[in-house]
């Protein structure tokens, strides 16, 4: 109750970067896409926290749906990785390079 | 008029038979799953986007979502407010129908050795029905979840050619950029949440006029700039334009179509609502310190030279059309540079037509890609080297989207460019830097006009460098090329009706 509002903003947005330095840096497709979740995750808290710091449910209940969109999310994501291992046999994202950047 | 007695929900039915036809599709695959029946099921799905463009049109004349001082029925708004179908809804609804009829009709073709056929057509459907959801979404919630059903189809759809390694690296590719714009986006939700406590559009509006957040400027103008992260994705404009050229290269052409038209369209829908309704430029401003339009007048600027210097540089045909599809994103990007505080409906009713006309002049030339790629070909300029002698219909029709693109006078690619320039040079009144938008339109379509050109004198003008066996003339692919090419041309005399309904929806949207 006596915890301010800014800790959790700062909680998230820790979250948030870590999650974006693992994207940045993570060759691993998985490792890609966990960071992601975790900056998904980061929005999560800030839902929460703010619907508790506002009164009113709309964060929580949109935390919700992007719980459940992060988890759609997950599975056509792993469906993709699927086929690119039986394509190039490595889950590495660099290694893909018919097309150039 | 029927209309009047029907319950509100019912105004979303453009939308609605979308997803009927989807779940339809599902039952079809579902009773006979190696069915490879591609006339049953083309013709689904071209028969539920057609209708799903019939209502929207029928709605657009009967007066649903014209504001009732004009006579109109008024806006309709579902779910207490959570969508909303108004003019803009039905008018993008239009484009994503339209162009989700074309793609329809032209995969029956090319599609012919395809193991799954039920499942495309059904994942192109669903995403023409989150790209339809997102013309009529008015909140946070709702424009998440339609912006996540119109894209996670589309990764599966970029990847749905297993065994091809092009297809498969770019579903890859478009998938990361995806997820990681879309954290971003979700992120920047949460943060004009914190500082609004809202996620509806009008009471978000409302919170900031009201001068209720005080002290969380700054958290609200990093949502603001992460939203923006969003819609770039989107709409694949700078900063996150990377995915376009791999997806639409590696992509089946069909789909490539249907991204960088449907999907660009649909994104830009959001944009336009988002930030005329719920950030007035004016009470913004004075929360977070700068105006929102400067970050559009960047981008648009940004987007449109970096999009048409690198597709001038390309060898490949299919890449060369992705780096133009970026540079006009750009153009649309005007459309909400040129906003003031009091004004801006008619370059945003231009950015709105432009969407219209390239909804057709693009799905065309992506679509004689896909038949240039079913006649196996090749895939550069020097490949395309005297097609026209022995397809000279499809060439023309060709020649007819690239001019278009760039905006010569006689084909409606024209009359929305000319009208981004006057709006953007009538914006300039109020912000200087609005001029230099205009400037780079203008440099940016004189250089687009080089490697347009180069493609129609490859066609036309050069001779094969190899000699072709007899070309096949794949039925839907010429219809739905050859019907956009009509399209393309006489939108130009039939001009009149689509500026009235963008300018109407456009004035609608932001007085």
């Amino acid at each position: 109750m006596s915890i301010g509002i800014e800790y959790y903003v700062l909680l998230s947005m820790g979250l948030f970067c870590i999650g974006l330095f693992g994207v940045l840096t993570r060759r691993n497709a998985l490792m890609f896409l966990m960071s992601v979740e975790l900056m998904l995750n980061a929005a999560n808290i800030n839902l929460i926290a703010f619907a508790f710091y506002h009164g009113n449910l709309t964060g929580q209940v949109f935390a919700l749906f992007t719980m459940a969109l992060a988890a759609a999310e997950v599975a056509v994501g792993l469906g993709i990785i699927l086929v690119l291992y039986r394509n190039f046999r490595d889950v590495d994202v660099t290694v893909p390079t018919t097309m150039r950047w | 008029m029927a209309v009047f007695e029907l319950p509100g929900w019912t105004a979303l039915a453009p939308a609605l038979i979308l997803a009927v036809t989807g779940l339809v599709l599902f039952v079809f695959d579902s009773i006979s799953p190696n069915s490879t029946n591609r006339s049953l099921l083309a013709g689904t799905a071209a028969g539920g986007a057609l209708v799903s463009l019939a209502v929207a049109v029928w709605f657009t004349f009967a007066g649903v979502g014209t504001p009732t001082v004009d006579g109109g029925l008024g806006e309709i708004s579902i779910l207490g407010g959570q969508l909303v179908v108004d003019q803009l809804a039905l008018y993008f609804m239009i484009v994503v129908a339209i162009v989700t009829a074309l793609i329809t009709v032209a995969s029956y073709d090319y599609l012919v050795d395809h193991t799954y056929q039920a499942e495309y057509y059904s994942l192109i459907i669903l995403a023409a029905t989150g790209m339809s959801l997102m013309a009529a979404a008015n909140s946070l919630v709702t424009i998440f979840i339609a912006l996540e059903l119109a894209s996670l189809p589309s990764y599966a759809l970029v990847a749905i050619l297993k065994d091809n390694r092009g297809s498969v690296e770019a579903g890859l590719k478009y998938f990361l950029i995806g997820a990681l714009s879309s954290a971003i986006f979700v992120y920047g939700i949460s943060l004009v949440y914190g500082a609004t406590g809202h996620l509806q559009l009008e009471n978000i509006a409302a919170v900031i006029s009201g001068g209720d957040v005080d002290g969380y400027g700054g958290l609200l103008g990093l949502g603001i700039l992460m939203l923006i992260g969003g819609f770039a994705f989107k709409t694949a404009s700078v900063p996150f334009h990377f995915w376009a050229p791999e997806a639409y290269e590696g992509a089946p052409a069909p789909v490539s179509a249907f991204l960088s038209s449907a999907s660009k369209a649909a994104g830009f829908v959001i944009a336009f609502r988002v930030f005329t309704t719920a950030f007035p430029l004016g009470e913004t401003t004075a929360l977070i310190g700068v105006e929102w339009t400067h970050a559009f007048i960047i981008l648009a600027i940004v987007t449109m030279t970096v999009g048409n210097f690198a597709a001038a540089t390309q060898d490949n045909v299919k890449r060369m059309l992705a780096y133009s599809s970026i540079g006009h994103a750009g153009y649309a990007l005007i459309g909400l540079a040129g906003l003031t505080a009091d004004g801006g409906e008619f370059v945003m009713g231009a950015a709105m037509m432009h969407l219209l006309v390239y909804g057709f002049m693009n799905t065309g030339a992506f679509l004689f890609v896909g038949l240039a790629e079913r006649w196996e070909v090749g895939r550069t300029f020097e490949d395309y080297n005297g097609l026209s002698t022995q397809a000279p219909v499809a060439c023309a029709a060709m020649a007819v989207f690239l001019f278009s693109l760039a905006g010569i006078p006689p084909f409606g690619g024209f009359f929305s460019k000319f009208f981004l320039f006057m709006g953007a040079i009538e914006a300039s009144a109020e912000t200087t830097a609005m001029l230099a938008v205009a400037a780079a339109l203008v440099v940016n379509s004189a250089l687009s006009l080089y490697y347009y050109s180069r493609l129609v004198k490859a066609l036309w003008i050069e001779e094969p460098s190899t000699t072709r066996d007899r070309l096949a003339q794949p039925t839907g692919l010429y219809a739905a090329i050859i019907v956009a090419a009509v399209m393309t041309v006489v939108i130009l005399p039939g001009f009149g009706p689509v500026v009235d309904t963008a300018l109407e929806a456009a004035t609608a949207i932001v007085g």
